[in-house]
């Protein structure tokens, strides 16, 4: 099932590829349907009717903050390329409406449409994910990968490799941010969404939530 | 050329092979692309960018950088070298992955010639480049007469420290030096200038020093104007974390600045004189001084562009981008040029391809950091209305002021990623 469905969206960005800028001279992105028809044979940016923005233009924009292609370099700065689209797209929406919380990306995300937005979200679930290459404590690790086992991988299975609509790659990000997502959460409870797992992080210590993100760190 | 030790050489010529082609160039040579040929003048926000995505968009069109240094060290982040927590080789930077990796052919030369007609530039080597569209990023350059008494060669003494580098290394020799109780004044420019939250930055993190080493020493900045960037949450942290050490002149208060008198380290402003232990001159500036040489700039000092595009209305063929360029509302800021980089790609590239330039789209995100934990930011999401860059209504602005803590410790987290990730951006 989710095999398919990720073929679908493979297929689907093929169909965008005719506007599409397709990927980085150093990516090689597997599985995807861009690769085939990535040399000249398309040009790389296609005439558009005046007012509406290619989604590279709009997600080139992203790179200053998040890496060339989403490939985050910096620790407190997530990964986003290569994350699920739907997933993306609602997270953009939830920070424009202010549902939920940020310190910019909720002043950036107002600066669109939801259908800008959509674009954004396709653009750079189509990039290659690159986890980080932050070495994880081992000890710590292990902790979390109990924690990860008994309470988390309903939802984000496979080591939290697995994406979902409504569940984000978790294997390979950066500790510091899933560290800082985890704190916000933690201090939320019930209010963090969704509310079950606002529920279970609640519960964890500091020392906990750590163990965590070095888990998710260290499964690349 | 500078030497390269036996491990770096070892390391470059394993890249060269690996990749099986040496990135090479000769101006002879250069131009054999399929779709044509760009040169990329200046290797910083604006121009490292441009070449890299134009060759990542269309991997047909010869690029070719040239960049008078061999590293790039960046401006962004340099206030934390004065603060003293970051030394300047960590904003350093070489071109070796937008060669190898990117296949962007890279020269150290100095471009001191432009001709549109031709279609070439020359270098202060002599070589001469043949290109079928240029993109212009040189970045600023220095109004020196706007203050009597201040020129290049003083700026060695009494630096500016507005392009990051020795004068930065100069200036936070000069604060090392200072006894307790010394007063460090900033002279800040009027407007436009590079990266307008810059020097409220630079005095907090000069303060941010003076409170752990030098609890009774001063920052004074003076000011041209009567208002500055982010001021309400620049004044906020200034008192927080600082009290009554950092004080701020406006230009209506006397803090013009008309002359400096090096022998005496005094400022002279239009009604008081300002002696202090340490002086720190951000003069008026203006577009690089190629951008004058090649006749881009106007009458401001600036380069007018069409903002679609970022091509020069003075000079067919010919991009300007980055802080030399006239962008609307868009300030002078690393992420602003960044942006431009990226538009000014995408219609180049749409250009050798027989194509219209798509509809542009821009973001400007600058953070500032008052204390290792206390970053506070401006962003903005653009737009092209009427051939203007425009900010979308509703969108960007500031920190709020009342964030607590633990939101400004974050937005400190953050201006260090967004350091990290935008020179991944260019140097990898």
């Amino acid at each position: 099932m989710k095999n398919m469905k990720k073929q679908l969206s493979a297929l689907s960005a093929g169909l965008l590829l005719g506007w599409l800028v397709t990927g980085c001279a150093t990516q090689t992105p597997s599985a995807q349907a861009p690769k085939t028809t990535k040399p000249a044979a398309a040009p790389a940016v296609a005439a558009k009717p005046a007012g509406v923005r290619s989604p590279s233009m709009l997600a080139n924009t992203c790179a200053g903050c998040h890496g060339t292609n989403g490939a985050s370099a910096g620790k407190i700065m997530p990964i986003i390329g290569g994350m699920e689209k739907e997933y993306m797209q609602l997270v953009l929406e939830e920070f424009k409406t202010g549902e939920r919380d940020s310190t910019i990306m909720g002043r950036i995300a107002k600066g669109y449409s939801n259908n800008e937005l959509k674009a954004i979200a396709s653009y750079l679930a189509d990039q290659t994910w690159v986890s980080s290459p932050f070495k994880a404590d081992p000890k710590l690790a292990a902790i979390g990968k109990k924690i990860h086992e008994k309470q988390c991988k309903t939802c984000h299975e496979d080591g939290g490799r697995v994406q979902e609509d409504d569940a984000p790659r978790l294997a390979g990000q950066w500790p510091d941010y899933s560290l800082h997502y985890l704190k916000d959460c933690h201090k939320k409870g019930r209010r963090c969404a969704p509310r079950k797992m606002g529920s279970r992080v609640m519960k964890l210590s500091q020392e906990e939530l750590n163990a965590m993100a070095h888990y998710y760190a260290s499964e690349k | 050329m500078t030497q390269l030790t036996r491990r770096k050489f070892v390391k470059a010529a394993g890249a060269c092979a690996a990749l099986g082609a040496m990135v090479s160039v000769s101006p002879r040579t250069f131009g054999k692309a399929k779709k044509g040929r760009v040169i990329v003048i200046g290797g910083g926000y604006g121009g490292a960018i441009a070449a890299k995505y134009i060759k990542m968009a269309d991997p047909d069109i010869d690029v070719l950088l040239i960049e008078k240094n061999a590293n790039y060290v960046s401006c962004p982040l340099s206030n934390e070298v004065l603060g003293g927590d970051r030394d300047i080789d960590s904003l350093t930077f070489d071109y070796a992955n937008l060669s190898h990796k990117h296949g962007i052919s890279f020269m150290t030369d100095e471009v001191v010639e432009i001709d549109a007609a031709k279609h070439s530039v020359k270098g202060k080597s002599g070589k001469q480049y043949d290109y079928d569209k240029l993109v212009v990023s040189p970045g600023v350059d220095f109004r020196y007469e706007k203050i009597d008494g201040y020129n290049a060669g003083v700026a060695e003494q009494i630096p500016h420290a507005w392009k990051a580098g020795p004068q930065t290394v100069t200036l936070r020799k000069q604060l090392e030096a200072m006894k307790d109780g010394g007063v460090c004044y900033i002279a800040a420019p009027p407007n436009p200038f590079r990266c307008p939250p810059g020097p409220y930055e630079r005095a907090a993190q000069i303060a941010h020093y003076f409170k752990q080493h030098k609890p009774k020493s001063k920052v004074i900045i003076l000011d041209a104007k009567d208002k500055f960037s982010k001021q309400g949450l620049f004044m906020q942290g200034y008192k927080k974390f600082y009290g009554d050490m950092i004080e701020w002149v406006s230009g209506a208060s006397g803090g013009i600045i008309e002359a400096v008198d090096p022998k005496n380290n005094t400022l002279v402003g239009e009604v008081d004189e300002y002696k202090g232990e340490v002086l720190n001159i951000i003069p008026a500036q203006k577009a690089g001084k190629i951008a004058h040489i090649a006749g881009l700039a106007n009458d401001s000092g600036w380069c007018p562009v069409n903002q679609k595009t970022f091509e020069s209305t003075l000079h067919k063929d010919i991009h300007v981008i980055g802080d030399a360029c006239i962008a609307g509302k868009m300030p002078k800021s690393g992420y602003a040029a960044n942006s431009q980089g990226k538009v000014c790609a995408a219609a180049v590239v749409a250009a050798l391809n027989g194509n219209e330039a798509g509809e542009p789209s821009y973001v400007n995100t600058c953070y500032s950091i008052i204390a290792p934990e206390w970053g506070i930011s401006v962003a903005a999401v653009y737009q092209l209305v009427d051939g203007k860059i425009v900010g979308v209504k509703g969108a960007g602005g500031l920190s709020p002021m009342n964030a607590n803590a633990n939101t400004r410790a974050i937005e400190a987290q953050f201006a260090r990623s967004w350091f990290k990730n935008i020179t991944a951006d260019m140097f990898t």
